[in-house]
């Protein structure tokens, strides 16, 4: 950077001015009246108006103003008229940099070897356009007052120019850094003078600025997301978010991290990528629910931007429900909570979806050996843009060159998935987006029984920008799942049974700056519930079953959220947030009275009482306390403690280890209360390299109460009065996770480890039957141990391998340990309540990732993945069981994928 | 039934695929519990209680016979009915009792151990309506019809299965030793003819309150696959049906997941077994069983193999057999048939002079290997 224009002053800033020729012609053109204002002021309205940027010594021009009126001229010949009777000239660059100077014209085609002689490091760059705008020392602001000064600007994509959300923006030298919010916006107060100005461009580079500042300025960055891998947007919270965040125990996944997983049968699966993360773990291969901190499945509520997934799978869980290429990122809190989320007592997997790009119309897709993708996104006139997307399965060959090689019998499955939403830009302060999910799934494993399940959901989302410190969103809509059984075995006793659940919500969601400290979040949240917990019904003229309905259950949630990220100083903040939670049980119902003091069980009913529709049957409501702490040891590391509450009012129904398509939900009602949930952590937060390499520990204690276990032989199926076998559980988890992180370099990827306990308990007071003689007993998804390896080597830039591993405990389970002669045949003495664990799972994959080349003129990008899952071919016992054959007892454990199962897929996008 | 049908039972054969064989190290600490099983008829038909232990499962031996116990079924006004000792562990009940009445069942071992039964009320059980089978292609499929009462809802059907089981060569000849010689077998040392009698395996449970008027219609007691050795001949099915109360329901419903419904994909957790018998000795000693009191209402049906023909029975283990092309001379027939291990099978003639004897192997010839010769008492031939 020349001296020479230290001095110079200049209003604006520039990122990058490669972007820009693509404003059309009339860009160039100047039209107004300019009325005797300076030329400082004529300058920074075209500088508004057209691409054109103006480089200037203040004082050459202070004596000038400009009165003229223009009407569609060239600047050129604007310029030529204002400098008419000056010594002033101007020069125009390629990069439409005006340069105006007194005497001679600005060698301007020399500029920019003149500016790299001054390189400082040299980051990956595509262009020496690249290293242009990188190199220079953009002088920024008016000179005033103070010895700091205030940055607002915007970052946005360079390939489509739209903003990009979560992109870090920092400074080194005096550790001031800020996060872009949704917008791309960010604000940061910088000291005045020197200094480079960083963007950690989340899933891609971290570009630099070098800037001058002078003073207040606002600033528009364009940068290049992931020049090389050309991936989708990912969201990703980076390193240093991860140090100073108050919030803890919250783990991010960016679609790209999930890509280079290894998939089995080529599907990129978001839930599978968060199982390799610390603290997430599954009961089993084939099952989408997964386990958060000793938490059930039914304890993570999974929202798809605004909506709720009941049932996040598809294909009895082998793939899970979301479209990878419908997404922007997943967040999944496992403690820090924000007071805005609530209803599930372990976590909340928040899932972005995609937003439009607004340049053009574009696609991707992919086509795997089971499952075909497909996605359009791009602009619908000036301010509305859409995603549409949507995954078709063909698994059905699969299953039938299967069947050559054992046992399928007539299995049949096929699941379908659509996603849409549609963003429409109302003016400057409101934004409205239209969302919507559908899923269905089918499937048989004999020719007579068809089970199928979907998920529906739509919502509506305004946000309004009341100024620049309160936005708020509002958002309405409804999440339906329902499953259907049809069974045809035998005519007469052909059945359909039927489950299904609404939810119609209300959401309102205050964001508000309150000074450079505080961050507060208030609203209200109101959902109601409309469930339906079974119906049987013949199904075929010659039926005899009698139809049986389970009485419709109707509630009313409530919560109204009040939150603060408050930064206290530079060591100290803290995020705090209170919940209240107001659950009402509606009629219309009957429900029975039982004893006082007496279990609930059917000799104990002494009547009935009925209530009218919307009549208050019963009412909890309790708060819930959200508070995180960080303490900055250093600018790079932290230290972190959290205390979350949480309260849950549906249970999920399952009498099995793993959550399964039949599995009913139930809402929460005189007899059984919501479970409610604590859990306290510690944590300490390190990276270095600039966040390349990230190191965190997490210590948790969780308690949880009023959990549902089952009275022996309970069926949970069409059970009248759930009630009487259901056991009131507790349960407390712990665990130490350690997670370790390198997001950069030619060798990349994540260490987890975790050691933990889930344990539950009868509840002593519980009168019907006591599991394990009311002491503790672990969990179904008690695995002490847990580690999860991936590792990305970048051959080059186009190929990069992927090894994956996974180690934990094996899950307990309750084996028999006796037999006997029972009614003709050998029958088992069960030990009591997952007293023994199957063996070890231990499981290595492996993939690779092959992009297409990367001129971004091409007509799409394709890239492939193959690999292999499970490559030494382990089989891993999900579980174990003992069948009599013959009348002898034999032993068996049950594998899901015992074999290397390979697969490839081809995506494109365009 | 509650439905237990609706669960997804078994998830894929694809798991079929990948299971193995398991054999997991237990502790050796040796569990005997006590075990009751019985449902005493209380109209007199002839039935039995069975006492035994729990055996470890690595044991060879399946059922540890409790012998020497006093079984005692009590009354309300102290009426008092002893069960009769057979052996092996079974206790016999034969008593015309009044079913309005509730019982006890008292049990005390030889050790000197006590347990009690919870209160039994008889239940009584409604006629099986009609019974029969039917052939399909898979096979044939034997049903009742029954129709639940207000107070016998809940059904349990066991079944004992006969049948006369054939050897794959018949062998009317027997070797004497004493003689050295070979005669024609006399009625008593036939060896071609016998009858194999099995137990029904299954649990086999149904709610007639989930059909309309409580009508339980041609609900199956047994499958019988195309081509079974069970209809070789001629094949019996003795049904019992069993009206339980709700209270017995959730013990079979235990007892049936923990042993046939464990271990799919989606199978629900083994749950905890118990029954309505406790011990009345300090220390409570763990015992499991339900005993039930009622009135058991039995159907004897018979197949021929010539109702369900064609049958096409063939047991592959059998397809080695064959008769010897060389004949036995008398002379030798110390050395080859003296063992048993080869039986003469067809005589060589010369002239009207049997000389000698073509052998067979005797397990193709000797049915009483598998089976058992006794003709049983309710036998009716077609």
């Amino acid at each position: 950077m020349s001296l020479k224009y230290h001095r110079i002053l200049l209003a604006f800033f520039l990122a990058f001015m490669a972007c820009f020729p693509a404003f059309g012609q009339q860009d160039k053109e100047v039209t107004g009246l300019f009325a005797g204002i300076s030329f400082q002021r004529f300058a920074e309205l075209i500088e508004k108006e057209t691409p054109y940027r103006f480089i200037y010594h203040s004082e050459d021009v202070s004596q000038l103003t400009v009165n003229l009126q223009a009407n569609g001229d060239k600047l050129e010949d604007v310029l030529g008229i204002i400098f008419l009777k000056t010594d002033l000239n101007f020069s125009i660059s390629a990069q439409k940099e005006v340069y105006i100077l007194k005497g001679g014209k600005f060698p301007v085609e020399f500029l920019p070897n003149y500016f790299q002689a001054s390189t400082s490091s040299a980051l990956n760059s595509a262009s020496p356009q690249d290293e242009f705008v990188r190199n220079r020392r953009y002088v920024i602001g008016r000179p005033g007052l103070g010895t700091e000064a205030k940055l607002s600007g915007v970052v946005k994509s360079l390939e489509n120019n739209q903003a990009i959300e979560g992109a870090i923006v920092y400074e080194k030298e005096s550790m001031r850094q800020t996060i872009t919010n949704k917008e791309g916006e960010f604000d940061l107060v910088l000291p005045k003078g020197y200094t480079t100005l960083y963007i950690q461009n989340i899933g891609g580079y971290t570009e630099q600025r070098l800037l001058d500042v002078l003073g207040d300025a606002v600033l528009e960055l364009n940068i290049g997301e992931g020049i090389f891998s050309l991936s989708e947007v990912v969201v990703r919270s980076g390193a240093l978010t991860n140090v100073s965040r108050p919030e803890m125990g919250v783990q991010s996944l960016s679609v790209q991290e999930m890509r280079r997983l290894p998939a089995v049968m080529g599907e990129v699966d978001i839930i599978k990528g968060l199982l390799t993360m610390p603290g997430v773990n599954t009961a089993g291969e084939a099952s989408v629910g997964f386990n958060v901190r000793g938490g059930a499945a039914d304890q993570n509520l999974i929202l798809l931007d605004q909506n709720t997934l009941f049932n996040p799978s598809h294909l009895f869980g082998f793939f899970s429900a979301i479209n990878s290429d419908m997404v922007q990122g997943v967040e999944l809190y496992k403690s820090g909570i924000p007071s805005n989320l609530g209803g599930r007592l372990s976590s909340v997997l928040q899932v972005t979806p995609k937003k439009g790009r607004t340049d053009k119309i574009g696609g991707s897709g992919g086509i795997g050996p089971m499952t075909s993708r497909f996605s359009l996104e791009g602009p619908i006139g000036q301010n509305t843009t859409f995603v549409l997307g949507s995954r078709l399965t063909y698994s059905d060959w699969l299953l039938d060159f299967l069947a050559d090689k054992i046992d399928l019998g007539a299995s049949r499955a096929s699941f379908g998935d659509f996603n849409g939403t549609v963003t429409h830009q109302l003016g400057e302060k409101d934004a409205l987006r239209v969302s919507g999910y559908y899923s269905k799934d089918e499937f048989q494993f004999d020719p007579d029984t068809v089970y199928s399940y979907s998920n529906k959901n739509v919502a509506i989302s305004w946000t309004h920008y009341f100024s620049d410190d309160l936005e708020a969103t509002f958002s309405v809509g409804q999440d339906a799942y329902a499953f259907n059984v049809e069974g045809e075995d035998n005519p007469l006793n052909a059945y359909r049974y039927q489950f299904d659940l609404k939810q119609q919500f209300l959401k309102a969601n205050f964001r508000q700056e309150k000074g450079e400290k505080h961050l507060l979040t208030y609203g209200v949240h109101g959902i109601r519930y409309q469930l339906n917990p079974g119906r049987l019904l013949p199904f075929g003229e010659s039926s005899g079953v009698i139809p049986d309905e389970l009485a419709q259950e109707h509630a009313m949630d409530w919560s109204i959220f009040l939150g603060d990220e408050l930064e206290i100083n530079e060591k100290w903040s803290l995020s705090a947030g209170l919940r209240y939670n107001l659950y009402t049980f509606l009629g219309p119902q009957v429900l029975p009275i039982y004893a006082k003091d007496e279990p609930y069980l059917s000799e104990n009913i002494t009547g009935e009482q009925n209530y009218d529709a919307g009549e208050n049957v019963q009412t909890y409501h309790g708060p819930e306390l959200r508070l995180s702490g960080r303490y900055a040891i250093s600018r790079n590391s932290s230290i972190k403690a959290g205390i979350n509450s949480m309260r849950q009012n549906i249970h999920l129904l399952s009498n099995s280890s793993v959550v399964t398509p039949t599995d009913t939900w139930k809402l929460s009602d005189s007899f059984l209360a919501p479970q409610l949930g604590i859990q306290y952590a510690l944590g300490y937060v390190t990276s270095s390299q600039q966040g390349a390499l990230e190191f965190s520990a997490e210590l948790y204690y969780r308690t949880m109460e009023r959990l549902l276990d089952y009275r022996s032989g309970a069926s949970i199926v069409l059970n009248q009065r759930i009630e009487q076998d259901v056991l009131v559980t507790q349960g407390k988890a712990y665990g130490l996770e350690l997670y370790m992180k390198k997001t950069r370099g030619k060798l990349n990827g994540s260490l987890a480890y975790t050691c933990s306990r889930s344990l539950l308990q009868t509840d002593p007071s519980e009168r019907k039957e006591q599991i394990n003689g009311s002491k503790w007993y672990p969990s179904n998804f008690d695995q002490p141990h847990n580690a999860n390896l991936v590792s990305n080597l970048e051959l080059s830039k186009r190929l990069n391998v992927t090894l994956a591993g996974k180690y934990s405990t094996g899950r307990p389970v309750t084996l028999p340990i006796a037999k006997f002669d029972y009614a003709g045949s050998e029958r088992v003495y069960f030990s009591e309540r997952n007293a023994f664990r199957v063996p070890d799972y231990f499981r290595l994959d492996f993939s690779v990732n092959l992009e297409g080349n990367h001129k971004i003129a091409k007509l799409a990008h394709a890239s492939w993945s193959f690999g292999i899952y499970n490559i030494l071919g382990r089989d891993n016992a999900y579980s174990v069981y003992y069948v009599p054959e013959g009348g002898k007892l034999k032993g068996y454990q049950l594998a899901i994928f015992a074999e290397p199962i390979p697969f490839i897929t081809y995506n494109f996008r365009f | 039934m509650r439905y237990t049908t609706l669960l997804v039972i078994a998830l894929l054969g694809i798991l079929m695929g990948c299971r193995t064989p398991y054999d997991p190290e237990l502790p050796s600490t040796e569990l005997r519990l006590l075990v009751v099983e019985g449902y005493l008829d209380t109209e007199g038909l002839k039935s039995e209680l069975k006492l035994s232990r729990m055996v470890p499962l690595s044991a060879t031996q399946t059922m540890q016979p409790e012998l020497g116990a006093k079984v005692t079924l009590k009354g309300p006004a102290g009426q008092s009915y002893s069960l009769l000792e057979k052996g092996a562990g079974v206790y016999l009940f034969e008593s015309n009792i009044d079913e309005s009445k509730i019982y006890t069942l008292e049990i005390v071992l030889k050790s000197g151990e006590r347990y009690l039964s919870k209160s039994l009320k008889p239940i009584i059980t409604p006629e099986i309506l009609s019974s029969g089978f039917k052939k399909d292609q898979e096979g044939v499929e034997v049903f009742v019809t029954t129709q639940g009462t207000p107070n016998a809802d809940d059904f349990l059907w066991t079944f004992e299965e006969t049948w006369i089981y054939r050897p794959r060569i018949r062998s009317p000849y027997i070797y004497v030793p004493a003689l050295k010689d070979v005669r024609d077998r006399t009625e008593a040392e036939q060896n071609a003819l016998c009858f194999k009698t099995q137990p029904s395996p299954n649990i086999l449970l149904e709610t007639s309150s989930r059909f309309q008027d409580q009508l339980v219609f041609q609900q199956t007691i047994t499958e019988i696959p195309l081509g079974d050795e069970r209809i070789m001949e001629r094949y019996s099915i003795l049904i019992s049906q069993k009206g339980l109360s709700s209270e017995d329901v959730p013990f079979w419903e235990v007892l049936k997941k923990n042993t046939e419904d464990i271990g799919s994909i989606f199978s629900p957790l083994p749950s905890l077994i118990g029954g309505n018998i406790y011990s009345l000795d300090e220390g409570k000693n763990p015992v499991i069983g339900q005993v039930s009191l009622g009135i058991i209402r039995q159907r004897r049906i018979f197949i021929d193999l010539t109702e369900v023909s064609p049958w096409n029975y063939l047991d592959p283990k059998f397809n080695d057999c064959v008769i010897g092309e060389e004949a036995v001379l008398k002379k030798d027939y110390q050395t080859i048939f003296g063992s048993g291990a080869v039986l003469p099978a067809r005589p060589l003639m010369v002239g009207t002079t049997i000389v000698g004897y073509y052998p067979s192997a005797r397990r193709c010839t000797d049915c009483t290997l598998y089976a058992s010769k006794i003709r049983p008492a309710f036998w009716v031939d077609k």
